[in-house]
């Protein structure tokens, strides 16, 4: 391969791997602004993959497998909604719970098929073919970046338009005003007349189905291959720890997904690199794996501490309420 | 669609906070749970052709009745139960504190490591009960200074610990595979003949001494050491001023601020004692399989915390549940061997059905419904 073609690649791979963690990032952002803390993104992401490839395939179409995986991950939001919100039930506790409780299906549903029944992307063409990397005229054009960057498929584009629309709604409409006193101050939401019940229900709803469709990315990236390891392979935990990076803005979560995805796909394509330019990046083999593994969270606990010291003078988008259950008597 | 969110239907019953509910009554909600759990995990049984009654039969008694064997099954059992317990009486700790140690995973893995370490350092030149010793006090101390990390972070910052610890998991974990899958010349946890990254046992070195009892069954003296610091923590936490301490800070840190108490002081000696007791359940398991590994931890940082919950954070219960959780997780991997159908996931599934189903549970214990009166 050129020199240039291997830079091209690296730029393809870091949009195309890492897109799951944009979903799960703003399905989170979303569910958090709602003054909720769902630890159960791994869990949600992984129930969204599993349902969404197999129903995906059976129907041979791309659209019933994302409407599946919305749906079963809006469902793990129901859950949890239903849980925190209507039974007061610590959200921490519920979340993790969740993540056992997503996982176990996962591993449930997906070895109880294994074998001779298990469908295949290559029996499902119209799944296979819709998860093609379409080109945008002009654009993917340009030298070098042009195919890494504007060559991608569907979901791909789907991931960033959720993320820009969603930013426009928490920031500039009347309903995500309303969302983000929720989360900063329930009471006093309660006290104007919005219906916090319902707009947590709502938005913890909304935002785990986003996380579905991260999985259902995720189990298309795997090609649906089935073993031991599960695909989401942690991701749901990045997510928590990028919506911190990302300081609750959705549109701020597609540059924390490429920084923390550049480092990630270091991790998958660094010797192609340093093959590539032995003089220049020779040193990217020594790196051990593990730090690159290791790097996402390293940061988000940096981040995490710049954010509290800079919280304390008010300028973070931690949602003031985040964790804590309403119980309107409480008031 | 504004007009939806805020309209707000009347509702002909409200809930109520309940002022103290009989033991009989709590009983009831949670042994109604548990059944209904496993009721419904019967009909997904039932669901995929599968004998729910032999199901639950064989992972029930974890396929030790009429075996031969079954003294081993006992003794692979006390062995999953050990780290469990102890980790989640540990994390109770800080939980009682209302401080979200989430880190069980990571400070378990600092703890085995940091007594692998010892074992090999220190193992070869002192006598065994010295190692042994020395392994438990390092991994207690650098389990606690991990934790203590998102513990002062908190004081200092207000730096969210559920989320500080969190990531100091991974860290950790990655920490751990880092060191288990180099090979290098300084990296003496790995076996030094084996070409593939393999972690070296110091099963020869220096490893927990077990007691026989009866011809076969041998009992680790690290299931004695559990059970006392468990007693010690359950006095600890009832009957000292430490303890009491504890439970004000939980329930309201002004309080405990207006009564005098130094509240950072506090948490920062709390926290570094569930860490560090993470830390010893870690030297526990290391110490007497003699082996690290890279899933060294069996997820007992996760599950430890499901396992306080569904305590309660009550000391004594914490055994109890854990010994439960134990033969879930243990007898399905057992039953999964009779039935190449289920599963051993299904576990994992069925223990997040009971703690969903105890956690509305604890709704109708700390609430109950009413009816709205009219003009209310």
């Amino acid at each position: 391969m050129d020199k240039l073609g291997v830079i091209t690649a690296f730029i393809h791979s870091i949009v195309a791997i890492n897109i799951p963690l944009l979903y799960g990032t703003v399905g989170e952002i979303v569910v958090e602004k709602s003054g909720s803390l769902n630890l159960g993104v791994e869990g949600t992401m992984a129930v969204g993959a599993i349902f969404g490839y197999i129903c995906g395939c059976l129907a041979n179409s791309l659209g019933v497998g994302i409407l599946a995986a919305f749906l079963t991950g809006a469902l793990c939001g129901l859950l949890f909604a239903l849980l925190t919100v209507t039974l007061q039930a610590n959200q921490n506790i519920t979340g993790l719970t969740l993540t056992t409780f997503g996982l176990g299906i996962y591993f449930f549903v997906g070895n109880s098929l294994k074998g001779p029944d298990w469908p295949t992307l290559n029996n499902a063409v119209n799944v296979k073919n819709g998860f093609a990397d379409l080109s945008i005229p002009l654009l993917s054009k340009i030298p070098v970046i042009g195919k890494g960057l504007f060559s991608h498929n569907i979901l791909v584009y789907l991931g960033i338009i959720i993320a820009v629309a969603l930013w426009w709604y928490l920031k500039h409409t009347t309903l995500g005003l309303k969302l983000r006193s929720v989360g900063e101050n329930p009471a006093a939401a309660d006290s104007v007349g919005i219906n916090v019940k319902l707009m947590k229900y709502v938005h913890i709803c909304l935002g785990s189905g986003i996380m579905g469709l991260g999985g259902y990315y995720m189990a298309l990236l795997m090609s649906g291959s089935f073993n031991s390891a599960c695909w989401i392979n942690g991701y749901g935990w990045i997510a928590v720890a990028l919506v911190i990076f990302a300081n609750w803005n959705p549109s701020l979560a597609i540059a924390g997904t490429f920084v923390f995805g550049f480092f990630n796909t270091l991790r998958v394509s660094g010797s192609s690199l340093a093959k590539a330019f032995p003089a220049l990046l020779g040193w990217l083999d020594k790196i051990p794996v593990q730090l690159y593994q290791a790097l996402p969270f390293i940061i988000t606990a940096i981040v995490l501490v710049v954010t509290s010291i800079r919280n304390k003078r008010g300028s973070s988008g931690l949602p003031a309420a985040l964790g804590t259950n309403y119980y309107r008597e409480d008031r | 669609m504004n007009g939806f969110f805020s309209k707000m239907p009347r509702l002909p019953f409200h809930i109520v906070k309940r002022e103290n509910c009989p033991l009989w009554m709590k009983c009831c909600f949670y042994l109604a749970a548990i059944v209904i759990a496993l009721l419904a995990g019967a009909l997904v049984l039932w669901a995929i052709d599968v004998d729910p009654w032999d199901y639950y039969y064989q992972m029930f008694t974890m396929g030790a009745v009429g075996n031969k064997r079954a003294y081993k099954i006992y003794m692979n059992y006390i062995k999953e139960f050990l780290p469990l317990a102890l980790t989640s009486v540990a994390l109770s700790l800080a939980f009682k504190m209302k401080f979200w140690n989430i880190g069980g995973e990571g400070q378990f893995i600092m703890g085995a490591v940091s007594a692998a370490f010892v074992a090999f350092k220190l193992g070869p030149v002192a006598p065994a009960w010295v190692t042994l010793i020395v392994m438990c006090i390092t991994a207690m101390v650098i389990a606690g200074i991990y934790g203590l990390i998102a513990g002062i972070l908190k004081v200092r910052f207000g730096t969210n610990e559920t989320l500080m610890t969190l990531m100091l998991n991974y860290i950790a974990l990655y920490f751990l595979t880092f060191i288990g899958e180099t090979k290098a010349d300084w990296n003496f946890f790995l076996q030094e003949k084996s070409a593939r990254p393999v972690f070296e046992s110091f099963k020869d070195i220096v490893i927990f001494p077990s007691i026989p009892l009866g011809e076969k069954f041998e009992l680790n003296v690290c299931f004695i050491l559990t059970l006392m610091v468990g007693a010690i923590i359950f006095v600890y936490l009832k009957y000292t001023k430490q303890g009491y301490e504890i439970s004000v800070v939980g329930d309201s840190p002004n309080t405990a601020h207006y009564a005098g108490m130094k509240v950072n002081r506090i948490v920062l000696r709390t926290v570094f004692l569930s860490a560090s007791l993470v830390g010893l359940a870690a030297a526990f398991k290391v110490g007497s399989s003699g082996v690290l590994s890279t899933s060294i931890t069996d997820d007992v940082g996760w599950t430890g915390i499901i396992v306080a919950w569904l305590a309660q954070l009550n000391t004594g219960m914490i055994f109890i549940v854990s010994a439960l959780i134990c033969v879930l997780q243990f007898g399905s991997v057992n039953a999964a061997s009779e039935f190449a159908r289920v599963d051993s996931s299904f576990a994992n599934m069925l223990q997040g059905l009971i703690l969903f189903l105890v956690l509305a549970a604890d709704f109708f214990i700390r609430f109950r419904i009413a009816r709205t009166k009219k003009g209310e």
